[in-house]
């Protein structure tokens, strides 16, 4: 079998239609909310890709993004995908090769230098010289360092790539920070969550493949295409938020009509991901469906903004200490302010009396 | 993020204490202030002080006849964004979920929808009445900086959590923050301006109800 | 007296030679000892809705924003907020309210003065409670002290001061009521010695309204009951009260109440003035505590007891006629029922005028208004307005119960060439009464 260089000749090799490549390319230029025409290039140019090298560095994680991007109830195009990329090192996938995989990773640099694309999941520990978190002996700091310097562009998925994540939650024990706080030379998108949309990840790298650049981002740096909009504005229990009916509980009458989730928690209105339309687990579900307020699992510090069963409205850090004082403080001021203002009264009072006894002339002549 | 954990965290507890601080300095320097005797018996038949002082606030929501005729439009325009303002803060239920955290009292909301409709009816009556301000000469004479600035102070968190809940200009936790920053600033101004009319208010109308319930008077 | 105008073209009269400098602190100094919680409180409620103009007979008809009344108390605010109010050290140890200068209050002596007859319907229609007028009369203290109030005022307060009346000095008191009562036909009863009730005079009473010395005697005659003038105890108007003197005030109080005691009154009865009542029934006990030894109450309330209880049987009247409710007396009094009361019992169909009672328009010469020569031009625009509510009324008389509210709506009747005129309501019982 001759290995095949452009994912059309994968898709022939596999028996899938040029007519299934056009429809998954809708589907990706539906989902990124591209025109019309951009279906037809982007199954033009996916057809024409070459073998896209890819390096997925895992750190400070926990393998969800990997099962989210690597699990699938059926197979799909999206599996085909990854037999268009070349993986050539994926560490949590090739642990048990030692050695061998990291000189897979070497001789991918070589051979593809300033071409190759790196993933990276896990956030990067940096506190006492990177030391809590090393592959071969090497710290995750290092490395990425190291293997982002000739790369094309870098994906951070996950949260904890992309923003710091869950290693970085109070008290962040060993300094972890977002891969864009390290490598500021590359571009990087973030497809952040935890984990993200499958689509989310493939969808943009499609692109990436299709038109060679990224997506258009938002200010953190994430595709705009799946974290434009809130959860709270595409969730499909939005008409029971704004007719004021509320789980107040989750085994209460409301929780059992499907009404809104806010009062107990729901993060919906700030967390900015595509699980309200695209759905998980191949469309079937998503947290909110099955009767859980949404985390913000997208967002930074998603792990530090009070609980999760906290009302969003209620999370106010305001301290009573320090306004029970201010308001005796003020009770003591306005006591003051009318005691000195009675004492201020009669010593005019006085004066005026003084000056009575000796008034100015106020006779007419 | 960070900006909306300031504008919850600090910022409003800042604010909070200024409010606390300085509206108690305002109304104890006033209530504590000599007070002057009644110097005469009253009608036969006057209401207690009690009833008088609450006749004096209740009488006083709404104007004599003659007097509506001629103060129509500045009268049903304060009520429509008093009445608004009042929906708008208190029945709102993240408000409402806000207050609870704080002060664990709680009641029931109305819809969002419906007093997302009521804010922005507010926000246009806010805008009417400060027209009014700009044209009418009695109003363009009388007025000052304290009013200008209350209005603006009032009007800024209407159209921020208008903002915050329909997500126009920015992102919601940005514009919440924002929503909430301006509430900050208005609960710093509120002591020190007009705006306190909200409790003395109860203290001026209570003194008159007494003055004139005691002659045997309308109010 | 030195009329004088300031740079912005307002007239306004000095008395004395006090420098700026001590006319302001003098004012100062008066403001500041007058306020209190009350005050305090009203000052600090405005929210500036403007709609106290709306209710003012002199921004009403002359349509000038200077005139709405809550800007009369500016400079009273200004001393308030600088010396009396919860942030005043802070605001004078960084100069944010400034002092008030001579040169505002001259402007605003006409304002307080010429321009404002206390009738409080300002009072009446703001939703923040604030009692306007009382406030005005604790702002014209301060113009008293400070020297700038109308030279015409000024006069009546020294001639008050010389002779215990502005109309007469007392020694001739005895004579005129002597006279009254020859002229009129009528039993006089003055200076006795003991009497359960002293009768009060205003100062018009001394000079053209005459007639009211006898038909107040005629009712009280009629009723029977032990009754007396006094010269100890007569001015009722109290031209203090009026001018912000408040010395002056104090001493014809203390006349009043004093003659009263001295003769072992128990109900003293002011004459139909409206001031007078604002100053004897509310404001006595100032000076004696809440329990005056004496009932105080106005002419048209005693009136109302004598016909309601059936002491006196009048004739029917008929006809009809407008009430026109002196401020003090009504709104500010809370006496409305009584002269309808009384205008019932002569069989007389009430038309009331298109504001009556409580929100009825002032003459526009209260307060000292009417004496003031320099307000003539506004007083005589009230006129106009207060004519037209008369002539819509459509009644056949036009009756009222204060002197100064007769004299002012006449002397608008007579400068208009209109053929109506203000008529006493107690001439009228008098005039109708069955012996």
């Amino acid at each position: 079998m001759t290995i095949p260089s452009t994912l059309g000749e994968v898709l022939a090799q596999q028996g899938v239609s040029r007519r299934a490549l056009l429809k998954y390319s809708a589907y990706v230029a539906s989902i990124l909310a591209l025109p019309a025409g951009a279906s037809r290039v982007i199954a033009e140019n996916l057809a024409k890709a070459r073998r896209q090298s890819v390096i997925w560095l895992s750190f400070q994680e926990c393998t969800g993004c990997t099962e989210s991007i690597t699990r699938s109830y059926s197979p799909t195009i999206e599996d085909l995908i990854f037999n268009l990329i070349s993986l050539d090192y994926h560490h949590t996938l090739m642990s048990v090769s030692g050695a061998a995989a990291e000189h897979a990773r070497e001789a991918a640099m070589r051979e593809n230098k300033g071409k190759y694309i790196v993933v990276v999941d896990g956030s990067v520990p940096v506190k006492d010289g990177g030391v809590y978190s090393t592959i071969a002996g090497q710290t995750n700091l290092a490395m990425l360092k190291a293997t982002a310097k000739d790369a094309l562009a870098i994906v951070s998925v996950g949260t904890c790539a992309a923003f710091g994540g869950i290693p970085q939650a109070r008290p962040n024990p060993t300094g972890a920070v977002a891969v864009s706080e390290i490598i500021t030379d590359k571009p990087i998108v973030n497809i952040s969550g935890c984990p993200p949309i499958p689509e989310a990840m493939t969808g943009t790298l499609a692109y990436l493949l299709s038109f060679g650049k990224l997506p258009e981002l938002d200010h953190l740096g994430r595709p705009k295409a799946f974290f434009g909009e809130t959860i709270h504005d595409r969730c499909y229990r939005r008409p029971f938020y704004d007719k004021g009916l509320f789980a107040e509980s989750f085994d209460d009458e409301g929780a059992r009509k499907g009404w809104c989730l806010y009062k107990v928690g729901c993060k919906g209105p700030i967390a900015y991901n595509a699980c309200a339309t695209l759905k998980w687990n191949g469309g079937t579900s998503f947290p909110i469906q099955s009767g859980h307020g949404c985390l913000g699992c997208s967002e930074p510090k998603f792990w530090d903004q009070g609980g999760f069963y906290t009302p969003l409205a209620a999370q106010a850090g305001v301290s009573g200490e320090l306004v029970g004082t201010a308001a005796v403080a003020g009770a003591a001021m306005g006591g003051a302010a009318a005691w000195i203002a009675r004492r201020h009264q009669r010593s005019h009072l006085a004066e005026v009396e003084a000056l009575d006894r000796s008034p100015p002339a106020k006779s007419k002549g | 993020m960070e900006l909306l954990q300031f504008a919850r965290g600090p910022a409003l507890t800042v604010a909070l204490a200024v409010f606390a601080f300085g509206a108690l300095w305002r109304l104890l320097g006033v209530l504590l202030l000599e007070r002057r005797g009644v110097y005469s018996a009253p009608r036969p038949g006057a209401p207690s002080i009690f009833a008088s002082a609450l006749a004096g606030i209740i009488g006083k929501m709404w104007p004599h006849a003659t007097f509506l005729k001629q103060s129509l439009f500045p009268v049903l325009n304060g009520y429509l964004f008093h009445l608004g303002l009042a929906i708008s803060v208190l029945l709102f239920a993240p408000h409402i979920l806000f207050i609870k955290s704080i002060s664990g009292l709680s009641w029931p909301a109305l819809p969002s929808n419906l007093v997302y409709g009521i804010a922005v009816v507010t926000a246009v009556s806010l805008v009417a009445a400060l027209v009014h301000r700009l044209t009418d000469p009695v109003l363009r004479l009388i007025s000052r900086a304290d009013d200008y600035v209350s209005w603006m102070l009032t009007f800024l968190p209407v159209v921020s959590g208008i903002a915050a809940v329909s997500h126009i200009g920015a992102r919601y936790e940005t514009l919440l923050a924002v929503h909430i920053l301006t509430v900050c600033a208005l609960l710093v101004w509120f002591p020190f301006g007009k705006l306190m009319h909200a409790f003395l208010f109860v203290v001026s109308r209570g003194e008159t109800g007494i003055r004139f319930k005691h002659r045997g008077a309308d109010i | 007296m030195t009329a004088s105008t300031t740079a912005t073209g307002v007239a306004f009269d000095a008395q004395g030679q006090a420098s700026d400098e001590q006319r302001r602190n003098l004012a100062m100094q008066a403001l500041v000892r007058d306020l209190a919680a009350t005050g305090a409180a009203q000052l600090e409620s405005c929210v500036r809705c403007g709609q106290c103009a709306n209710a003012c007979h002199f921004y009403v008809t002359t349509g000038d924003p200077k005139y709405t009344p809550i800007r009369k108390l500016r400079p009273l605010e200004q001393a308030y907020h600088r010396h009396v109010g919860p942030f005043a050290p802070l605001f004078r140890l960084f100069g944010i309210v400034p002092r008030v200068t001579a040169a505002e209050l001259e402007e605003w002596e006409q304002l307080l003065f010429d321009s404002c007859t206390m009738c409080g319907r300002c009072t009446l229609a703001c939703p923040m409670g604030i009692d306007i007028a009382d406030l005005v009369k604790q702002s014209r203290h301060a113009m008293f002290a400070a020297g700038l109030i109308p030279d015409r005022l000024e006069l009546m307060d020294r001639t008050t001061k010389l002779w215990g009346s502005p109309a007469t000095p007392s020694e001739d008191f005895a004579d005129i009521i002597r006279e009254a009562g020859t002229q009129f036909g009528v039993a006089m009863k003055i200076d006795e010695p003991k009497a359960d009730y002293l009768i009060t005079v205003a100062p018009a009473e001394l000079t053209e309204h005459t007639k009211a010395l006898a038909d107040a005697a005629k009712v009280l005659n009629a009723l029977g009951v032990k009754w007396t003038y006094h010269s100890d105890g007569f001015e009722a108007s109290n031209i203090g009260y009026l001018n912000g003197d408040i010395a002056l005030q104090e001493t014809m109080t203390r006349k009043l109440i004093d003659a009263a005691i001295k003769i072992g009154a128990h109900t003293l009865v002011l004459p139909e003035c409206g001031h007078a009542y604002g100053a004897a029934r509310w404001e006595a006990g100032r000076w004696y505590g809440d329990k005056l030894p004496v009932r105080v109450i106005h002419m048209t309330e005693f009136l109302d007891e004598a016909v309601t209880s059936g002491r006196i049987k009048l004739k029917k009247v008929g006809q009809s006629a407008s009430f026109h409710d002196p401020c003090q007396l009504g709104r500010r009094g809370g006496v409305i029922k009584a002269p309808r009361n009384i205008l019932a019992a002569l069989g007389v169909e009430v038309k009331e005028l298109a504001d009556a009672g409580t929100v009825g328009w002032c003459c526009g010469g209260g307060g000292g208004v009417v004496s003031n020569k320099r307000a003539d031009p506004l007083r005589y625009r009230v006129f106009e307005m207060k004519r037209r509510q008369v002539e819509d009324a459509g009644a056949d008389r036009f009756v009222t119960a204060c002197g100064q509210c007769r004299i002012t709506l006449n002397l608008g009747a007579s400068k208009y060439k209109w053929d109506r005129k203000a008529e006493s309501l107690l001439e009228l019982v008098a005039d109708n009464l069955i012996a």
